[in-house]
């Protein structure tokens, strides 16, 4: 077990052939406590696997420094630095069995045979492949040769454990499965972890933190309710929930003593007033541009004529089974509000939805930044 | 393997089944023929060879002899042969390793610039090279040592094993040799436990290829080797030819034991031989 500690981390590929150099990691921080399991997300191309590969030393620090525990380790082979990683696609030697497999890193440890054998048992046992043993990785399912990747990396007891993706080739009832696997073996096992996915599900139900990333930069590091509740920008609150966060244009007006939030959309455009939370802070935003940022569990459908009601027309309904998504069209665009399942609404009813703003945030639209 | 069985009984159809293999029926009569003349030749004596060219003679006129005779004959040769192919094969399979290992996972400054003068060598015809390499290796003193027979295949030999290693290397999943860098494999072990192992049947293919290169050697061993015990077959078999008293039956036995150990290492290795080859094709 150790702290990981990304400072100031640049990754730049020289440039090849007719591509330019590209900078795919632009001088990030982070501190991977010990034993914390860390999920880096973003959407693809964001840096998350070259940030990855750079603390497995597959990849050379164009800048700054990674330590594991008290080590800078930018000038340490990948073996000699007391990690394990698993791979997108596993990567298991086609031509070892399960077992070969598992003991190879321990073989060239020199390891002692008994000890090899015990700690192929115990990985083998704890993942349910004890039967597998003397199979090719050819004869085996996706989830079990997923299972073996993740013991190729126990039996070695690294101080730290990198996840590439490790869950995106299984079919999604195996994904379930061993997401709770893995967290369990984290729990298990107490080790630091660094788990790279752009599933955002994943990231809310494994991780300690999450940290979002994005062009190669950290937008957020957070514990998963925090990062939901409180995203630090547009990006994140985009990113982190499903269906995503609804975000209405407009601009931030004052009127009389209050402060009032009129989305773009001409004539009949929704106004609303904000809540004492938000006005204060909406101070800064008046005349310019807004964004307001609504969890679709935060719009509710109410009578018609009730107050703060704002008609709309039901574009799409997605049934969940205990809930179900709308697709709302209004005025002010098109937004999903997250209802009980009780009720079905056709398409092109008409029903009125009410925001409720209490937890609702304000974005400056130009900055992008959470402003409440 | 069966020819294509057409579903429609009609004549063309016919032709198109019976064509093809007629065409392979004649060329196997043509390759198979001067092995037919050698085989039953071995066996008579020149009076009977002169007597009756064309057909075996009867059981009882075998000439056993023919073949102790030229086992004696050439069974030297056999060895220095074997010498020289065995360890021309290993040594050149295993640097080819080495080498396409560096080239297909290592882009250094240079690499590039090696890579195309290494191709240029495979362009350039052998034989241009005889009267230089004759001096090189008489300033080596290898000259007369079969030795030189060695390094000079291995040398030549690596352009293709080279270029065919390579794009091989080049397609194994690079996510395995992480993973062993990972599990703390070096260079070495890398090639051991996974390049190794996974080109089995292209090395296989090289290997079987390096060897039959070697053991037809001829232009070579016949500049090079001036004693008659250091003689390979591709020379040995020659001067079987008109330096004794011309016993066509000896000679033919004597080409025979020569092709022996071809066919046994070709029986045992074909499988892996095609393997290889369509490995080579199908990968692109
Ligand atoms: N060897 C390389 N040479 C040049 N550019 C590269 C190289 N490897 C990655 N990149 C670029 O760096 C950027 C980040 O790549 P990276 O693999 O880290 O993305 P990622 O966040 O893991 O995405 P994904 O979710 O698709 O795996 C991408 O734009 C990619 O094209
Ligand atoms: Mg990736």
């Amino acid at each position: 077990m150790a702290r990981v500690v990304l400072e100031n981390l640049v990754k730049t590929f020289p440039a090849a052939g007719n591509s330019a150099a590209f900078t795919a990691v632009k001088g990030i921080n982070l501190t991977v406590e010990e034993g914390e399991f860390m999920v880096l997300v973003g959407p693809s191309g964001c840096g998350k696997s070259t940030t990855l590969r750079m603390i497995a030393g597959l990849e050379e620090v164009s800048s700054g420094s990674i330590r594991i525990g008290d080590q800078v380790v930018n000038g340490v082979l990948p073996k000699d630095r007391d990690i394990a990683m698993v791979f997108q696609n596993y990567a298991l030697y086609p031509h070892m069995s399960v077992y070969e497999n598992l003991a190879f890193g321990l073989k060239l440890r020199r390891l002692p045979k008994s000890e090899i054998a015990a700690r192929v048992q115990a990985a083998a046992d704890l993942l349910g492949l004890a039967d597998l043993l003397e199979r090719k990785p050819k004869a085996l399912s996706g989830g079990q040769r997923q299972r073996v990747a993740v013991g190729r990396a126990i039996v070695r007891r690294p101080k730290v454990f990198l996840f590439d993706e490790p869950l995106s080739n299984l079919d999604a009832k195996m994904r379930v499965q061993m997401r709770t696997e893995i967290a369990r073996l984290h729990a298990r096992l107490g080790a630091t972890m660094i788990y790279v996915t752009h599933d955002q599900v994943e990231a809310m139900t494994m991780g300690d933190r999450i940290c979002v990333m994005k062009e190669g930069q950290i937008l957020q590091v957070a514990e998963p309710l925090e990062l939901y509740q409180r995203p630090a920008n547009l990006f994140v609150a985009g990113f982190i929930g499903s269906p995503p966060m609804n975000f209405l244009r407009g601009a931030v007006v004052r009127s009389d003593n209050r402060r009032d939030f009129v989305a773009d959309g001409g004539v009949g455009a929704l106004r609303l007033a904000l809540p004492a939370r938000l006005a204060e802070p909406a101070r800064a935003l008046e005349g310019r541009a807004a964004v307001l940022g609504v969890r679709p569990e935060q719009v509710q459908l109410v009578a018609e004529g009730a107050p703060g009601g704002h008609p709309c027309t039901v574009e799409l309904a997605e049934p969940m089974g205990a809930e179900t998504f709308l697709h709302l069209r209004s005025a002010a665009g098109v937004f999903i509000a997250r209802v009980e399942a009780g009720v079905t609404h056709r398409q092109g009813s008409r029903v009125c939805a009410a925001f409720e703003l209490e937890r609702a945030h304000l974005f400056d639209a130009a900055s992008e930044i959470r402003l409440t | 393997m069966s020819a294509p069985v057409s579903t429609r009984p009609g004549r063309a159809g016919r032709l198109a089944a019976v064509l093809p293999h007629v065409v392979i029926g004649a060329i196997l009569l043509i390759e198979f023929f001067p092995l037919y003349m050698m085989l039953q030749v071995a066996f008579k004596d020149n009076a009977a060879f002169i007597d009756n060219p064309w057909l075996p003679a009867p059981l009882a006129d075998w000439r056993w002899e023919n073949w102790w005779f030229a086992l004696n004959l050439i069974g030297p040769y056999v060895a220095n042969t074997v010498f020289v192919a065995v360890t021309g094969t290993v040594c050149s399979v295993a640097l080819a390793v080495l080498g396409a290992y560096f080239f297909a996972r290592y882009r250094l400054p240079g690499s590039g610039v090696l890579w195309s003068l290494f191709m240029v060598l495979m362009l350039l015809p052998g034989i241009a090279n005889l009267v230089p390499l004759f001096t090189l290796l008489k300033e080596l003193s290898l000259l007369n040592t079969l030795w030189a027979l060695i390094a000079v295949g291995v040398a030549g030999g690596q352009v293709f094993n080279l270029f065919v290693l390579r794009n091989f290397i080049e397609d194994l999943p690079k996510d395995l040799f992480e993973a062993a860098e990972m599990d703390g494999a070096g260079h070495l072990q890398q090639i051991r436990h996974i390049v190794v192992p996974m080109s089995r049947s292209i090395l296989g293919t090289l290997a079987i290829m390096a060897f039959l290169g070697k053991w037809n050697e001829f232009l070579l061993p016949l500049v090079i080797l001036r004693d008659r015990e250091l003689f390979t077959l591709g020379v040995g078999l020659i001067y079987l030819d008109g330096e004794y008293v011309k016993q066509w039956g000896q000679i033919m036995a004597a080409y025979c034991f020569a092709a022996l150990p071809l066919i046994i290492l070709f029986l045992f290795t074909m499988r892996l031989f095609v393997k290889g080859l369509s490995q080579g094709a199908i990968k692109g």
